[in-house]
């Protein structure tokens, strides 16, 4: 039972986090593409209650930065304009989830932009890219899982139900992927292909390419499954009653596949987003203006940002929470479905 | 007239793996015979590792033997390829001695006995839960019990089930595999005398595999005795009973439970 | 011993395997490295083809597989068109500084890992261990990309640590001592971002391997004779739990040289990562070929290190290997 309540705290924490990168319209006070030119690389502003001189306000509000005077990359609050926060305000306009058109958004400012987590070089608000940047770095992961698992759960199930020659074939090819590092693999794959293609096709390249990094591992579980079920008696007497392959695969086998599969995906998504943010960090992965985790921190790699702009490393960070709903998700499924409990230690084992 | 199964000179080898560079080869069966007329009961009695189970499944045409031939109502069944054994199998049904395993225990029972229906493709969706119930019934099982998951069903309740979707596509002969070795005493005593009451009113063939005598002696007309993948003692219950002639079988005679008969009193000896 | 002669074929068909899927990649790939040479207008076309020519790109596949095959049986291993040189030097000299890193990185993980599981198992469930599990769990929700930038950032503003490279400009006319503090000055930095990166998961299998066998019956029996428990742990408890460890260790072993591309790439570290990331993107074929084969000996020699050591130190191997 107290696993129970542990995968359902999770499961809900995970549903959350996804539905506000979901809702991140809603939630970004801004598009992540609309730029601000006079406003580059402005750290973040803060929020307050209370004015300079004892004043305090119920509604939140903040100071427009401007710049200190005789420097040129060091901002001050300007004291004398206090402007206040507005919820549930109306912005430009964006797609809920793609489809329904929507113009409020949580906050936002009518006379300054505010940036709650600063700008960029191009005075674009970094929340808003970072809410937006989530929707394609989250949905590169859930495809790109989908699809391994896809692959693997239909080579796990060919090689372990029709066994001989293909099965010996397949689990060589399965040793070989397996025994290569995923990273190198990753970016081999990647790179081979064409390098400068829209953002549309780069996000499709890269969800197709980490895709088809990751599936030896799944179809060895797969194949495990599929093995000792294949014996079992109730699929003797299936057979018994005239069943054909396909049948007893999709009765009875794959059923019983559907919880290692599901323990792989809580292990694999969370990967695979790493997967794209680092494709995308080195430039293989998608380009600008789209916005995902990865590229965002592409401009850390220059040393200015580096030593000047240190909000620049805030997208780094979103990820964390993901993980940590992912992998504690993952380790309540494992104690609930111990009797698959897949050795991890020999997961380096080429035999 | 022809028996309803004949088996003649049946061989299964099975690869067991290398030692020393060869291969091994296991003769799970080396060369049986037996037949059974339509209507009677053949108890094939035998150790563990006689090769019962696996006369079964070749019988049940879910495993191909290496020679010999089996006969189905005069058909040469090994002669047959893939798909015509899969048009002979509802005729020839099994029921395994583990129902744990042999029910997918996540299934219901209305599932499990309309499996047969749905797998053949006879039958509408309603018309399989009515003709599923019928089963259900046929066997015992209360009505109540069809939505219940096979596994929050007691050991009888399960072996019940299980002959009641073997029972489903009306097959002429059934094999029952160890079927009533997993039950309690009392239990088995009630599921052999349905498996009485059912071959009386359908008129049913029963293969009828145990390892154990008394069994054997209560519910089947011929005992075939194995041991080592041959038949090495058969004829009428009685006469195996009365005077066994093999070493295997007069073991096997030795192990039963004896009842003393003194006045008032069965004891166990 | 033919259980060794097996595995070590197998590991040899595995790297032809992996050579010969690379030669494929490059086949099937868009592009080779003089197409950007094309593309410049100071290049003449003919001295392009011409150029192609003298590496053999214009030779068919198989062919060419063949030559490299003789190459490598020869020690070579091709020619680099980047860097205008062989790539057998190339990559000894990235390898080098690649393993001087992970190396020691792989050292200290394994030197804190095993005291640290040890003892958590030992109070398991009790306040050191759970302090500690908190901490590995913290640590393990941290993709090394994140650990990476966050301490390359902290650095930067810092002042404490270089940001980059191997050594610092003039390091040749440091002294012996110089030199030592500069180098590990810059090491600091990836190596902490390395073991940062391992060290949760090391410790978890320690803990879990050396718990699982704390329950056994001959250890209380030892306690019951008296025992004192570092004595027990270490020279009972350790010895009954090696046998994952030491795959483990293998593993660990396997992947020194191909862990740590990402963290070379942020820190700006010499190593072979950066090199195969440029390599792959200017299609510069052999170095790309090269080190990935590298890497995979790696790979493949730490597995069977680890069954060697499995062999030698798990009688019940032994055994059941000489009964075959």
């Amino acid at each position: 039972m107290k696993q129970r309540r542990r995968l359902t705290k999770w499961l809900v924490v995970l549903l959350i986090l996804h539905g506000i990168i979901a809702a991140a319209g809603f939630f970004a006070p801004y598009d992540p593409v609309e730029q601000d030119r006079e406003r580059p690389y402005l750290p973040p502003m803060h929020i307050h209650m209370m004015e300079a001189h004892g004043h305090f306000h119920l509604r939140p509000f903040f100071y427009p930065l401007r710049l200190r005077e005789g420097s040129f990359d060091q901002y001050e609050e300007d004291n004398a304009t206090a402007v206040p926060l507005n919820f549930f305000t109306r912005g430009t306009t964006y797609r809920l989830l793609g489809i329904v058109p929507s113009r409020i958004h949580l906050f936002g400012a009518a006379s300054a932009r505010v940036y709650l987590l600063g700008s960029d070089a191009y005075g674009r608000d970094q929340l808003s890219r970072i809410l937006y940047g989530g929707q394609v770095s989250l949905l590169a992961g859930l495809l790109g899982a989908g699809i391994t698992l896809f692959l693997g759960a239909f080579i796990g199930m060919a090689a372990g139900y029709f066994g001989g020659w293909r099965d010996d074939l397949l689990m060589r090819i399965a040793e070989l992927f397996l025994a290569l590092p995923w990273l190198y693999l990753l970016f081999a794959l990647r790179a081979f292909l064409p390098l400068s293609v829209s953002p549309l096709e780069a996000f499709l390249l890269v969800v197709v390419v980490i895709g088809m990094v990751g599936w030896a591992r799944p179809a060895r579980m797969v194949r495990g499954v599929v093995l000792s079920v294949k014996e079992r008696d109730f699929v003797r007497a299936a057979r018994g009653f005239g069943a054909s392959d396909i049948y007893l695969l999709r009765r009875h086998i794959l059923p019983e596949t559907a919880s290692v599969l599901l323990t792989q995906a809580t292990i694999l998504v969370p990967q695979f987003v790493l997967a794209e943010m680092t494709l995308s960090f080195l430039g293989l992965g998608v380009p600008e203006p789209m916005s995902s985790w990865g590229n965002l921190l592409a401009t850390l790699q220059q040393y200015n940002v580096l030593v000047s702009y240190w909000w620049m490393y805030l997208p780094a960070l979103a990820i964390v929470p993901f993980f940590l709903g992912y992998l504690s998700l993952a380790s309540a499924l494992h104690e609930r479905t111990s009797t698959y409990k897949i050795d991890e230690k020999s997961k380096w084992n080429l035999s | 007239m022809q028996p309803l199964l004949k088996v003649e000179n049946l061989v299964k080898h099975y690869a067991a793996g290398r030692s020393a560079g060869t291969k091994v080869k296991l003769a799970a069966l080396d060369g049986v015979s037996l037949s059974i007329p339509s209507g009677e009961t053949l108890a094939l009695v035998g150790e563990s590792g006689s090769g019962k189970s696996t006369l079964a499944l070749c019988i049940a045409c879910l495993e191909r033997p290496t020679s010999g031939n089996i006969w189905f109502e005069g058909i040469d069944v090994t002669a047959l390829d893939e798909n015509q054994q899969r048009l002979l199998r509802p005729q020839i049904q099994l029921v395994f001695q583990d129902p744990a395993s042999s029910l997918n225990p996540r299934w219901t029972a209305l599932d499990i006995v309309s499996e047969p229906f749905l797998v053949q493709r006879h039958f509408t969706k309603p018309d399989r839960a009515v003709r599923a119930l019928q089963l259900l019934d046929r066997v015992a099982i209360p009505r109540k019990m069809a939505a219940r998951r096979a596994d929050e069903l007691s050991g009888g309740q399960k072996q019940r089930l299980a002959i009641a979707r073997a029972l489903a596509l009306e097959p002429k002969i059934i094999i029952l595999d160890e079927a009533l070795s997993a039950l309690d005493c009392s239990v088995q005593a009630q599921i052999s005398n349905l498996l009485l009451e059912l071959q009386c009113s359908l008129g049913l063939t029963y293969l009828f595999i145990t390892h154990n005598f008394a069994m054997a002696a209560h519910l089947a007309d011929q005992i075939a005795v194995m041991d080592r993948g041959r038949i090495v003692e058969s004829g009428p219950a009685e006469n195996v009973l009365r005077s066994p002639r093999h070493q295997a079988t007069r073991s096997l005679i030795a192990a039963m439970p004896r009842f003393i008969e003194t006045p008032g009193v069965l004891v166990h000896s | 011993m033919r259980y060794f002669i097996c595995r070590a074929l197998h590991a040899v068909f595995l790297l032809f395997g992996v050579s010969l899927l690379t030669f494929l990649f490059s086949a099937l790939t868009p592009g080779n490295y003089f197409d950007e040479m094309r593309l410049n207008p100071q290049i003449s076309p003919e001295a392009v083809t011409a150029l192609r020519a003298q590496y053999q790109l214009d030779r068919p596949l198989p062919i060419r597989y063949a030559h490299w095959l003789n190459a490598v049986a020869h020690g070579q291993m091709g020619f680099s068109f980047a860097y205008n040189s062989p790539v057998a030097p190339l990559l000894w000299v990235r390898a080098r500084n690649t393993l001087l890193l992970t190396a020691t990185a792989t050292l200290l993980a394994w030197l804190l890992a095993l005291p640290l599981g040890i003892c958590s198992a030992a109070r398991f469930g009790r306040a050191p261990d759970r302090v500690l599990s908190w901490t590995t769990a913290t640590l393990l929700v941290i993709p090394d990309l994140v650990l990476a930038l966050g301490l390359l950032i902290l650095a930067v503003r810092t002042g404490w640590f270089p940001t980059g490279g191997l050594v610092s400009v003039g390091f040749d006319e440091f002294s012996a001592l110089q030199k030592l503090r500069d180098l590990t000055l810059h090491m600091a930095l990836p190596v902490t971002a390395l073991v940062l990166a391992t060290l949760p998961m090391l410790v978890r299998h320690v803990r879990a391997s050396v718990a699982e066998v704390l329950d056994a019956p001959f250890l209380r029996a030892g306690a019951g004779h008296g025992l004192p428990e570092h004595k027990l742990l270490l020279g009972y408890a350790l010895r009954a739990a090696a046998n994952p460890l030491i795959s483990l260790f293998g593993f660990s072993v396997g992947t020194l040289l191909s862990g740590s591309l990402l963290v070379e790439v942020v820190m700006s570290w010499p190593g072979l990562g950066p090199l195969l990331l440029e390599s792959i993107l200017a299609r510069d074929l052999y170095v790309v070929i090269g080190g990935v084969l590298l890497s995979m000996v790696f790979l493949v020699a730490g597995n069977l290190f680890a069954d060697i050591l499995l062999y030698w130190a798990d009688p019940r191997i032994r055994t059941a290997a000489s009964a075959k």
